[in-house]
């Protein structure tokens, strides 16, 4: 990644409906479609986490991680994190937890080229 | 306003790209921090970067971006807008009616917005510029493709615009050269960066004779890459040193001489402007002139790239940078 790029948004990591929601950031110079950017591999304190009941959330929509693919004209504006929700994970509010995300960026002017993007962090849960 | 006698400068806020992410200005605080420090009043802008709504600006927010520009006096020449051409990766490109398309929300965005050309990119497929330069006439703004890293005059995809340029005859198309194209050696920034990140001096010397090969920039990140991964070195080093390919290439700077007639907008792509006035890794001294002697009177935006490595002072460098076309263009 560029030195400021981050896939883990500064929002961090909190309780939601009953499991945990990260915060992310697009690495990368532009906004660019959902449809471009592969969420994960995740672990949480060094348990992969199964995404298939994950879901999207960004500026009041939420959609199926599943569904990112066919977000061909939505698009995850650089400044903005997006979060991703997670109802099957569980964590007490105050514990620390060891966060490794990556994102895979493929530019869509760029065919052929796939940015990986790895970054690991000791995030707080909030309430 | 005056017509323009000469080559003129300004910037664009991609050179601002660290501040930007970091979220340390908004669009009106970072307008107004550019004009504040005397590096405008021409600017150019990447609507997605700047802008939440692109590529279809609502007419409340042109608006208010046309207040935010009167307030500060700047002059918003360029907007960048993107060929995105391949938006389900692994899969076919999207159809030419969508793309093009896709290509007219931007330029209407552009233009309400009061940009007098757009910046656009090779990845919009040659064929389809007969469809999209009626539009843009009707519009009444300009389209420049930028001619990026790795390619240059002499690149097939240019000399195929150019074919086309030619058969459309229109003032409306035009070129926007990126001096990228025609580094003469890789900024000694960018080593450094590599260095810090734990690149060793064999590696970055292997860098350096492979970055002078012929050869497309991926093919090149290949050799490299193999060459590293068998004398022993780790992923993540030979991953800093391939930024090169990609961002860099060396052609002859005098090169720029067959794009001048039509070129309408200049990227100053620089990575580091010394005190006294030199870019570490591209010749501005052989390019710039050809420009002003070719009768080039458009802008030159500044575009400090050094921040996919660095996080040095983005408008330091824009200064200078500034002060180093004025120093060669003499005005």
């Amino acid at each position: 990644m560029l030195p400021v790029e981050r896939v883990i948004g500064e929002e961090g990591l909190c309780l939601c409906d009953g499991g945990l929601k990260l915060a992310m950031r697009l690495p990368w110079y532009r906004s660019l479609p959902f449809s471009v950017v592969e969420v994960g591999p995740l672990s949480i304190n060094g348990d992969a986490v199964d995404l298939s009941d994950a879901l999207i959330e960004y500026d009041g929509q939420r959609w199926p991680l599943s569904e990112n693919g066919e977000k061909v004209d939505t698009f995850w504006f650089i400044r903005d994190s997006a979060f991703l929700i997670l109802p099957s994970v569980h964590s007490d509010a105050g514990s620390d937890c060891e966060v490794a995300l990556n994102l895979f960026v493929s530019p869509p002017y760029i065919p052929g080229m796939k940015r990986t993007n790895p970054q690991t962090e000791t995030l707080r849960v909030a309430a | 306003m005056t017509a323009s006698t000469g080559p003129q400068t300004g910037v664009t806020l991609y050179s601002f790209t660290n501040e930007w992410l970091t979220r340390q200005f908004e669009v009106d605080t970072l307008l107004a921090e550019v004009a504040k420090r005397g590096l405008g009043p021409n600017i150019e802008i990447i609507g997605f970067q700047q802008f939440k709504e692109f590529p279809d600006v609502s007419d409340a927010y042109a608006e208010k971006f046309k207040e935010m520009i009167a307030a500060t006096g700047l002059n918003p020449v360029s907007c960048a807008i993107n060929s995105d051409r391949f938006l389900k990766p692994g899969q076919q490109p999207i159809e030419d009616a969508a793309l093009v398309e896709y290509h007219k929300r931007q330029l209407r965005s552009a233009k309400k917005m009061g940009f007098s050309l757009v910046r656009y990119q090779f990845a919009l497929p040659v064929h389809l510029l007969p469809e999209i330069a009626p539009y843009a006439e009707e519009l009444d703004i300009r389209m420049g493709v930028e001619v990026h890293a790795p390619m240059w005059a002499g690149h097939p995809a240019v000399q195929a615009y150019g074919e086309m340029y030619d058969k459309l005859d229109t003032p409306y198309l035009g070129w926007i050269p990126d001096f990228g194209g025609t580094a003469s050696r890789i900024p000694e920034s960018m080593l450094d960066a590599a260095r810090a990140k734990g690149a060793s001096e064999d590696l970055l010397d292997k860098l350096k004779d492979v970055w002078l090969e012929q050869g497309m920039s991926h093919e090149k990140a290949g050799r490299l890459r193999e060459w590293g991964m068998a004398h022993g070195h780790a992923p993540l080093h030979i991953q800093a040193a391939c930024l090169a390919f990609f961002i860099l290439s060396n052609h002859d700077p005098k090169s720029w001489a067959a794009l001048v007639d039509r070129t309408i907008h200049i990227h100053g792509k620089f990575y580091g402007v010394s005190e006294d006035l030199v870019e570490e890794a591209i010749d501005y001294d052989t390019i710039l002139p050809l420009f002003k002697d070719g009768g080039f009177t458009g802008t030159m935006v500044s575009e400090w790239e050094g921040h996919a490595y660095d996080t040095r002072d983005a408008f330091e460098q824009v200064r200078r940078h500034q002060a180093m076309a004025r120093r060669i263009w003499g005005s």
